[in-house]
C-alpha cells in the first residue's frame, strides 16, 4: 500500500487523534510565543512601554484641613519634569499658596536651558485656606515626563477626590484611576 | 468489487489528508497572525484606513499656510511626530535632516507634525536648521497619531508610507538610521517612480 509521507511532526505520535492534538498544541505554542515574544520586549519589538498615568502614579491625601500631600510614584526607568509640575485644587478659592517642589536632579537642555527632573517617589505639600473639615475637595495634577526607553509623553492631568478630615488624623491616601491597559 | 475494496482506503487517506492539510494550514494561519501582530500591532487590517487618514491630514505649518499631506503622494513620506519638550524627539532629528539632504532628490519627503505650538516650533526648527515642512498640530495631533496606532500617545511616532500611498512601518521611539535606510533604500529603488 501507498502512503505518502506525511511530515516529521504529524509522523511522532501513534494515532491521528493524538497527531492533531500534537499539532493543535504546536499551534497554540507558536502564537502564544510570538504574543509573549512581543509584550516582553524581544529583539524585533519595540521595549513595552507604560501608559503614562501608570508610569506616573499619582495619589494623595489630607493630611489636615489645611494641607493636602501629593505624590507621585514614579517607575524605575521613566522620570518627571520638575517645572512642568502643577496643583490645582477645587473649588478653586481653596489654595492657600503655590506649592513648594522638591529640588529636581539637574541636567543641561540644550533647547530649554538648565532642567530640572525626579525620579522615585516625589511629594509636594499643597497648601488650603478655608477648607471645610468634612467636605470633599478635588485635587488636580498636571504632569509631563518621559521613558529612558526614549519616548516622551504629552502632558497629563490625573486627579482625585479628597475627603477633608475632621480631626486630627490625616485622611486616607487616594489614587488616581489608572485608565487604560497596554492593550486597550 | 474491485472498485469497491479500493475505494475504502483511498477515501480514508483522503480524509487523513485532509485533516492534515487543515491543521497544518490553522497552524501556519496562527503563526502568521501571530508574527503579524507581534511585530506591527494595530496594522493588522487597518493599513488602508490608517493610509486614508494620514493623507487627508491637512493642518498649518509655521508660517500659518494650510498643508496637505496629499500633496506629497507619489514620494516615500515619513510623518514624525515629536515636540520641542521632547527630548528623544530632537536628537534623532538632525538624522532626518541629513537624510532629506542626501534622499530628498531621490524621491524621500519627511514631514515633521509637530504637537506644539507654532512660535516654539519655528524657533527651534531655525536653530536645527530642518529642511523638510513642519506642520503644527498642537495637542491634537497626538489624538490624531493615536488615530494612526499610536496607541500611548507618546513621542517620537514615525509613519513611513510608500509612493502609493501604503503605511509600510510605524516606529514609537526613536527611528535610528540604519533602520530608516533598510526601510526607505528599497522604497526609492521602485521602478516607474516619479521624482
Amino acid at each position: 500500500m501507498v502512503t505518502p509521507p506525511t511530515s516529521a511532526g504529524l509522523r511522532t505520535k501513534p494515532g491521528r487523534a493524538d497527531g492533531r492534538t500534537a499539532a493543535a498544541l504546536a499551534s497554540a505554542a507558536l502564537f502564544a510565543w510570538t504574543l509573549t515574544a512581543h509584550a516582553a520586549g524581544l529583539p524585533g519589538g519595540e521595549p513595552k512601554l507604560l501608559p503614562p498615568e501608570q508610569a506616573f502614579r499619582f495619589s494623595a491625601r489630607a493630611l489636615d484641613a489645611s494641607t493636602l500631600e501629593a505624590r507621585f510614584d514614579v517607575a524605575e526607568g521613566y522620570y518627571l519634569y520638575r517645572d512642568k509640575l502643577a496643583f490645582s485644587v477645587e473649588p478653586g478659592d481653596l489654595v492657600a499658596a503655590k506649592p513648594a517642589l522638591p529640588e529636581g536632579k539637574r541636567k543641561h537642555d540644550e533647547f530649554f536651558g538648565d532642567v530640572e527632573t525626579y525620579r522615585g517617589l516625589v511629594v509636594v505639600r499643597v497648601p488650603l485656606a478655608h477648607a471645610a473639615p468634612g467636605a470633599t475637595v478635588t485635587l488636580k495634577a498636571d504632569s509631563q515626563g518621559c521613558a529612558d526607553a526614549g519616548v516622551c509623553y504629552p502632558p497629563i492631568v490625573q486627579q482625585v477626590k479628597l475627603p477633608v478630615p475632621t480631626g486630627s488624623a490625616p485622611g486616607p491616601l487616594v489614587q488616581a484611576p489608572r485608565k487604560k491597559g497596554f492593550f486597550e | 468489487m474491485d472498485q469497491m475494496v479500493s475505494e475504502r482506503p483511498l477515501t480514508s487517506s483522503a480524509r487523513r489528508w485532509a485533516w492534515r492539510g487543515l491543521i497544518i494550514a490553522v497552524g501556519v494561519v496562527a503563526l502568521a497572525i501571530g508574527v503579524h501582530v507581534g511585530r506591527d500591532g494595530w496594522t493588522w487590517g487597518a493599513d488602508g484606513k490608517a493610509a486614508q487618514a494620514l493623507m487627508a491630514v491637512e493642518l498649518p505649518d509655521a508660517a500659518g499656510k494650510l498643508q496637505r499631506l496629499e500633496q506629497w503622494r507619489g514620494r516615500v513620506l515619513v510623518v514624525n511626530f515629536w515636540a520641542t519638550w521632547c527630548v528623544p524627539c530632537r536628537e534623532e532629528m538632525p538624522e532626518f535632516i541629513r537624510a532629506q539632504s542626501a534622499q530628498g532628490p531621490k524621491g524621500l519627503q519627511f514631514v515633521g507634525i509637530a504637537v506644539d505650538s507654532a512660535d516654539k516650533v519655528q524657533r527651534f526648527a531655525d536653530e536645527l536648521g530642518v529642511n523638510y515642512p513642519t506642520l503644527i498640530g498642537g495637542m491634537g495631533a497626538i489624538e490624531l497619531s493615536r488615530n494612526l496606532g499610536n496607541d500611548l500617545m507618546a513621542l517620537p511616532f514615525t509613519i513611513i508610507v510608500d509612493r502609493k500611498g501604503r503605511v509600510v512601518h510605524t516606529q514609537l521611539g526613536r527611528l535610528k538610521e540604519d533602520k530608516l535606510q533598510a526601510i526607505v533604500r528599497p522604497l526609492l529603488g521602485e521602478p516607474g517612480a516619479p521624482g
